[in-house]
């Protein structure tokens, strides 16, 4: 029992915090369990996919109920985040526990690096006018998936950002926004606020395309994602609705902290 | 389409708390060794109150809601004549459904 609230409780921070964050929660949920409980790094990314699908549904929910997340650019994504996601989960079984140990403390170390930066600002989303094939009704395919006040562009490099951002989700746990939100916000000229909430609209599809074939590998133990996922959707709740009052600063301060332990610890195990 | 992702979502939770629940009442550990998913048994794990049978509809719940949101998507753009996203919708379900197909080939 003791051993279930711990997991709870683990759960519920890393919600929190990936909520307060903009974050999915997996860059913790997947130390969380290997470090702190033991499990096996496979195991632990395979839960730490339910995890993410689970706190990104009800976020995404509401984010088409106020219309911040774009449908149609997010959907047109996620058909090759998806194929990235599902492509890693075939090849993540395959790579050594180091190796996955070194690209997760690789990560890690890039989000820490990301938080202490700060966030990036629309100031790189330009509004630009490409040359794109005219629907009939003289739309073009860009047209209909940008929004009020912007225009999508540079849609091939964004679908080989969210290819990418696919493999990472599916080799690593994450939900991949640490991709997608760049890829969208500063290559795509779509506004931060809608980047990221199109992101979180984007993860269930996408960790569900390899939360399958974890499923299938036995990568997934109904023990540990019962606890897990319950305190991680209890704390992205909790997070999402006493964000307003959170200083965010010092969080992201302390995160990166953490981030960096993580990687540390992370290293160790890659290098033996 | 918002509606479908949080029913489902708060569904698939609500399924995983009970499992939790059932869990603790039964003394099970995270840490014992889990049976594995088989199709097979879960409805008789529901019946006999196991707390496996209701984590893993919960988990299946949870994987599966994405996707009867994209299928909700496809019907909405294909009544309103959207061929594009229709297209890009059963992409989506195409390799969804692939991955399906690659968990049963790798299960067996």
């Amino acid at each position: 029992m003791a051993t279930g609230l711990l997991m709870i409780a683990g759960g519920t921070a890393a919600g929190a915090f990936g909520s307060l964050l903009g974050l999915g929660g997996g860059i913790l949920i997947v130390p969380l369990l290997t470090l702190g409980f033991g499990l096996p790094l496979r195991e632990a990314v395979g839960v730490s996919l339910v995890s993410v699908i689970a706190t990104s549904g009800a976020a995404a929910g509401v984010y088409l109920q106020r219309h911040v997340a774009n449908l149609r650019l997010g959907m047109t994504l996620e058909l090759f985040t998806a194929l990235g996601a599902l492509a890693g989960a075939l090849v993540a079984f395959a790579i050594p526990d180091q190796v996955l140990a070194g690209l997760f403390a690789a990560l890690s170390l890039y989000i820490a690096a990301t938080m202490l930066r700060g966030r990036p600002t629309d100031a790189g989303a330009e509004v630009v006018l490409d040359d794109v094939p005219t629907g009939a009704d003289g739309a073009t395919t860009l047209d209909r998936m940008s929004g009020p006040g912007y225009r999508v562009r540079n849609l091939w490099p964004g679908v080989g950002g969210s290819l990418f951002a696919g493999v990472v989700s599916a080799v690593l746990g994450v939900g991949g926004g640490i991709v997608k939100v760049p890829v969208m916000n500063l290559v795509m000229g779509v506004p931060l606020r809608v980047a990221t909430a199109t992101s979180n609209l984007m993860i269930g599809v996408t960790a569900s395309a390899s939360a399958i074939i974890y499923l299938s590998r036995g990568g997934i133990d109904p023990y540990v994602a019962g606890p897990t996922v319950l305190g991680v959707f209890v704390g992205a709740t909790i997070g999402s609705r006493t964000a307003h009052r959170v200083d965010v600063r010092a969080l992201r301060l302390l995160f990166a902290a953490v981030l960096v332990y993580t990687a540390w610890q992370m290293l160790g195990r890659a290098l033996g | 389409m918002a509606r479908i992702l949080l029913i489902g979502t708060y569904l698939s939770v609500a399924l995983i708390g009970i499992g939790v629940l059932l869990m603790v009442a039964t003394g099970v550990s995270p840490l014992d060794a889990a049976p594995p998913f088989d199709p097979a048994r879960l409805a008789s794990e529901i019946v006999a109150g196991d707390p496996e049978g209701f984590l893993w509809l919960g988990i299946i719940a949870v994987i599966a809601t994405p996707s009867v949101r994209v299928a909700a998507s496809l019907v909405g753009y294909l009544r309103d004549g959207e061929r594009a996203m229709a297209f890009v919708s059963v992409g989506i379900l195409v390799v969804i459904a692939t991955s399906v197909v690659l968990a049963v080939g790798l299960e067996g």
